[in-house]
């Protein structure tokens, strides 16, 4: 028959391609809610458990189904929400005054014991999740934890935590609940702010302490969307409103989070008209963006901030003068605008300017571009002749890294080489083994609006991303001294001071902060984007008749 | 002809089981830190650590770690990810766009090379073969990742002709862009092979032979020759048919498709050995179902061709 | 030439030349008198030229960029103006030549031999041989790429401070074999059971005899044209290993890493796209060109 009829055949099969896609081309089969919902691209989550998501997609979809017990205002000052006061005399034990009539999704009130079992199971460490750190300052955590005796890699399971439940958390009574510290910390309130507060309804749980399974594909919170179906892997989680939300109503009907691969996929669907949010716009696309999306193109602050890292067991940067000098050879104005197009603003402090406290150029002369010195510096220091700078191909680095190594032979006369690694954790794994990496590329979001968010995790001896190995006792001490100060202003200067020795030390060279760069369709209006990158979705609408 | 299906098949259960092997073997050489690979640019704690490492298994030897796979794949379970999804929830979200795509896509392909092949076989140097060449060579020349976005921003954006992405339960509309982007990977190969493969047909004996019988043009050309000359043509089809599944990384990526290849690439960034060997498994099944078929096809294009 | 599978008493429209002649003789007296294959050749003596020595072609560094220059215009010697990075496109495609080429021609060398030796064993000796080799290709069919390519990469790339050209030329090549297995293995099963070998081996030709002289020249047409293509392929695969941090290490220079970043921005700006994929489609039309020059001088039906 195939010898027979070629033709036919191959004729036939174009037919029945162009039919197939013919007979059901056109029908649009999210019609019927678009109406009165609005469609926000992100990422896949990791995970929509309140206690085990710390990545920016997760952590937008939390906030459509949680009502957080503070959030922050235009000065980032944390404000109540769902608790109705939160207080401390000796910045040690909290007391937290719940505001009544909320329930859960499933019809549950919202009670004291809802918030302490939620951060008693985020806390265990056997759970494993991801944002138990946050739990860290509370008084007990750390009988919740376990060492493994013989480390990861011997045969021995490591031993159950000697407690299951936090001391330092205490309930008075259904609406009212103490937490106590294990120090004194001024920025207690301000840490509650994040998603690891969120409280558990009792259905989250199958029995104490184990949560039940399927929960995550479909979470039950307290605020103002619910669930509409169930989590769909990789295409789209929908939220709706929630008829019995006490707090500050939405404006929206419902909310479709999209789910995304590919940010300049995304950017297309925007420019179509499919998706009425994107909270980045891809650098690829920044050149076409205001022609494309108009004044529906808009840019705010967020936290993050990139940088690149010196491992202190490279010998040849140990000289800080090498450091300083490679700093001075950057002309961080000319990387923003060239290859960022704006969309990122010149970083020359430690910290992120979102957070009090922050002083612009706070890293002083060693951060402003002067070639001609920089290059006597160098010289003079004996700096090496050949400098690598580190990245993970997964993100867009490539091009900026190529960038600063032009800036810095040109600058330096020094040959500069990026070199790509996968991931970001094959790049981790050389820093851990001690090759010569050079210099590593690196960056950071904060978790709560303090100094202290990227002071600690960043340049403490013990930081949890301070993976270049710096270790100041004079700054660990400062930072100590800030985080138990009586008032946020004394801890605020202390931790300035911490600020200036990273200045003088240089374990880092600050190269840029973050903006969002966010483009909306015509369907909606009032789309802020915040410090965390997400979609203010109590302010964002639909624009009547369209 | 049933007894040679049959070694076939045999042959197919242990190719099945070394295929998984090897690659579960290649994902272990691969293995760094998964758990910090899940986590991505975020610390994790020594906590989560260590219970990832103890619930996967991650610091046992490979054997043992290989034995407890097997155990599950041979009572039908295929395990749970790194990220705690059950990968058969996974594959069935993943397998059923993907098959669509793919087979959209050979479907174009094939038609379009083998047409196009036939046409520019017979009429060698005349201008079609000449236009076909140069399509040839400006599709070989730009690489999926340049021509997937730009057919997306010209036909998807600026034209508006096809939706710009897809997505999971896509409609073979949507499906029809990424399809023929998929397709122009294969399609150059299969045009030039069909192309060479007719023009040697041309001047065999045989078709001489049909000739001087008085057989009209296109007869020779519909029966002798297209028939002899797709033996090499479906043998390329067969194998492309398994690569558009498993090598539509990019392709997907660019129309937002959840599909093989995505799942494929996800499980090998995050260095997930039950994730990428899950979907392996069904792939190499796909591949030697559809090279026996092909072998099978051997036989009937050309009847001399004989399996003991 | 008493060989019955060049019998073919109906001769080739050309006259036949009074004396026997090779194989080989025959196909270059019919190449010197293609056009085809003189401008194949042509081409590909300059990209070869330009290959080794790239600094007869320009005298610009192909690393000397900067920002301030981004996206200028032709000027003097850089004739196809300033990329994203302000540097020299042409340069940098004149410079890209040898690594695009190297990859190009040894990863497709290495995938071709494997495939000829493994698709002529698996067609010709059939049985347990075909069994064994055709379930081994169908085990590399199965490993995606990726996987492939990561792990070999990192293995080789271990032992080596260069700039990754080799394990890229391994990866490509160990990788990408299988196809080329399967057509070969195709064209010998269907060749070996043509009349004309039947002929032969009745006649007492040897093995080795049937498969050199019968068997291989009839079924290498599909083969050629396999590499011709993959050769091409092989130079642009080469930028998505290098995209995703496997391929050439460090500030290499290729058409494919050009073609790569440049595509990503070709609403700002497209000749940076343009003229690496110039330059590489002319190489593949010039493979293209000789592959099929070459086949049809050793094809024994023309004769």
């Amino acid at each position: 028959m195939l010898g027979k009829r070629p033709w036919k055949m191959a004729a036939g099969a174009a037919a029945i391609a162009l039919l197939a896609a013919g007979c059901t081309g056109g029908g649009s089969d999210d019609s019927e809610d678009s109406a009165d919902s609005v469609v926000i691209g992100i990422v896949e989550p990791q995970h929509l458990v309140p206690s085990n998501t710390t990545e920016t997609a997760g952590s937008q979809v939390l906030a459509s189904l949680y009502y957080p017990l503070v959030t922050f205002d235009a000065k980032k000052q944390p404000v109540e929400t769902a608790a109705e006061s939160i207080t401390s005399d000796d910045n040690k034990v909290w007391t937290v005054k719940l505001k009544p009539g909320f329930t859960f999704h499933n019809g549950e009130p919202v009670t004291a014991d809802n918030y302490i079992d939620a951060w008693n199971y985020g806390a265990y460490a056997p759970n494993g999740q991801g944002g138990s750190y946050f739990y860290s300052r509370i008084d007990g955590f750390v009988d919740l934890q376990a060492k493994d005796p013989d480390g990861e890699e011997g045969p021995q399971k490591a031993p159950a935590p000697k407690a299951k439940t936090l001391t330092g958390l205490k309930k008075v009574d259904d609406t009212t609940f103490t937490v106590t510290l294990s120090a004194p910390f001024a920025g207690w309130k301000a840490v509650m702010g994040y998603n690891s507060f969120y409280p558990l309804p009792k259905a989250a749980f199958s029995a104490p302490g184990v949560l039940a399974e399927g929960f995550e594909d479909a979470p039950v919170g307290n605020g103002p969307f619910k669930m509409k179906g169930k989590w769909e892997h990789d295409s789209e989680i929908k939220v709706e409103r929630y008829a019995d939300f006490k707090g500050t109503a939405p404006k929206v009907n419902g909310i479709t989070w999209k789910i995304y691969q590919d940010q300049q996929a995304q950017y297309a669907d925007l420019v179509a008209g499919n998706v009425d949010v994107q909270t980045q716009i891809p650098l690829e696309s920044l050149a076409s963006a205001s022609g494309d999306l108009g004044d529906r193109l808009q840019r705010s602050p967020n936290s993050s901030f990139q940088f690149v890292g010196f491992p202190t067991f490279l010998k040849e940067f140990q000289n800080r003068d090498v450091r300083r000098a490679i700093s001075m050879a950057i002309d961080r104005e000319e990387m923003t605008k060239q290859i960022f197009l704006d969309s990122e603003t010149p970083a020359t402090s430690f910290v992120s300017p979102v957070v009090t406290g922050y002083r612009p150029n706070s890293c002083g002369e060693f951060c402003v571009h002067d070639p001609a010195k920089a290059k006597q510096l160098y010289t003079k220091a004996g700096g090496p002749s050949e400098i690598r700078i580190t990245y993970n191909t997964d993100g867009p680095h490539k091009a900026w890294v190529d960038a600063m190594c032009n800036q810095l032979k040109a600058a330096l006369g020094v040959n500069c080489i990026g070199v790509g690694e996968p991931k970001f954790s094959d790049m981790l794994t050389k820093v851990k083994a001690r090759e010569p990496v050079g210099l590593i590329r690196l960056a950071w979001v904060m978790d709560y609006p303090l100094m202290e968010s990227y002071l600690g995790p960043l340049y403490s001896t013990t930081g949890s991303s301070n993976y270049y190995g710096y270790s100041s006792t004079a700054f660990d001490n400062l930072l100590a001294q800030g985080s138990a100060a009586r008032t946020p202003q004394e801890a605020i200067k202390k931790w300035q001071q911490a600020e200036d020795i990273l200045a003088d030390d240089m374990p880092v060279i600050p190269l840029r902060f973050g903006q969002n760069v966010y483009g909306f369709s015509d369907r909606v209006a009032n789309v802020s984007v915040d410090l965390f990158r997400k979609v203010d979705i109590y302010k964002i609408e639909l624009v009547a008749g369209k | 002809m049933f007894r040679y299906i049959l070694r076939r098949l045999l042959q197919m259960v242990l190719t099945f089981f070394g295929a998984t092997f090897i690659v579960y073997a290649l994902m272990f050489a691969n293995q760094d830190d998964p758990v910090q690979a899940l986590a991505g640019d975020r610390p994790i704690t020594d906590s989560q650590r260590q219970i990832l490492t103890e619930r996967y298994h991650l610091d046992e030897p490979f054997l043992q770690q290989y034995r407890y796979y097997m155990e599950g794949l041979l009572t039908g379970d295929f395990g749970t990810s790194l990220t705690g999804r059950r990968i058969s929830d996974m594959m069935a979200d993943a397998w059923p766009v993907t098959i669509k795509l793919a087979l959209l896509a050979i479907v174009i392909a094939a038609t379009v090379a083998i047409t196009a092949g036939v046409v520019s076989g017979i009429r060698r140097a005349g201008t079609f073969d000449n236009v076909t060449l140069v399509l040839t060579l400006v599709i070989l020349c730009l690489p999926i990742v340049v021509l997937a976005p730009l057919a997306r921003l010209v036909f998807g954006v600026q034209l508006g002709w096809f939706p710009p992405t897809a997505g999971r339960d896509a409609s073979w509309w949507a499906l029809l862009l990424p399809a023929i982007v998929l397709g122009s990977l294969v399609v150059a190969t299969q045009l030039r092979v069909t192309r060479s493969a007719v023009a040697e047909n041309l001047r065999a004996d045989y078709v001489r032979t049909a000739r001087a019988k008085g057989l009209s043009g296109r007869r020779v050309i519909g029966v002798h020759v297209l028939r002899n000359s797709l033996i090499p043509v479906v043998t390329l089809v067969g194998v492309d048919i398994g690569n558009l599944m498993s090598g539509a990384i990019v392709t997907e990526g660019v129309f937002n498709i959840p599909g093989v290849g995505f799942n494929l690439f996800r499980g090998i960034t995050t260095e997930d050995g039950p994730l990428v060997v899950g979907f392996v498994s069904i792939l190499v099944i796909v591949f030697l179902v559809v090279n026996l078929v092909v072998d099978l096809l051997y036989a009937a294009l050309d009847p001399r061709i004989r399996y003991a | 030439m008493r060989d019955p599978g060049v019998v073919t008493g109906v001769a080739g429209p050309a006259p036949a030349a009074d004396r026997p002649r090779g194989l080989a003789g025959d196909a270059w007296r019919d190449l010197r008198r293609s056009r085809t294959f003189w401008i194949a050749a042509v081409l590909v003596a300059l990209f070869l030229v330009m290959a080794a020595f790239p600094a007869l072609f320009t005298p610009a560094d192909p690393r000397a960029c900067t920002l301030d220059r981004q996206y200028d215009g032709p000027s003097g010697t850089a004739f196809f103006g300033y990329d994203f990075q302000g540097c020299d496109t042409y340069a940098r495609t004149v410079y890209g030549a040898r690594n695009s080429i190297t990859v190009g021609i040894l990863a497709t060398l290495i995938a071709g031999v494997i495939g000829l030796v493994v698709g002529l064993a698996a067609g010709y000796l059939g049985g347990w041989a075909d069994a064994v080799l055709s379930r081994v290709v169908d085990v590399v069919l199965g490993i995606p790429f990726l996987l492939g390519a990561i792990v070999l990469a990192r293995r080789l790339s271990q032992n080596a401070s260069d700039d990754g050209v080799l394990a890229v030329v391994l990866t490509l090549g160990l990788l990408g074999w299988t196809t080329a297995a399967r057509v070969v293995r195709s064209s010998v099963i269907s060749a070996k059971n043509q009349d004309y070998v039947a002929a032969a081996r009745m006649l007492g030709a040897g093995p080795a005899r049937l498969m050199m002289r019968h068997i291989l020249p009839n079924s290498v047409a599909p083969f050629i044209v396999v590499l011709t293509v993959l050769l091409g392929a092989n130079i642009a695969t080469e930028a998505t290993l290098s995209f995703l941090g496997i391929g050439l290490q460090g500030d290499a220079i290729s058409w494919g890493i050009a073609i790569n970043e440049s595509g990503r921005f070709v609403r700002s700006a497209a000749a940076p796209l343009v003229w690496p994929s110039v330059f590489l489609a002319l190489t593949v039309l010039a493979v293209i060109m000789l592959g099929d020059a070459i086949r049809d001088a050793f094809d024994p039906k023309l004769r």
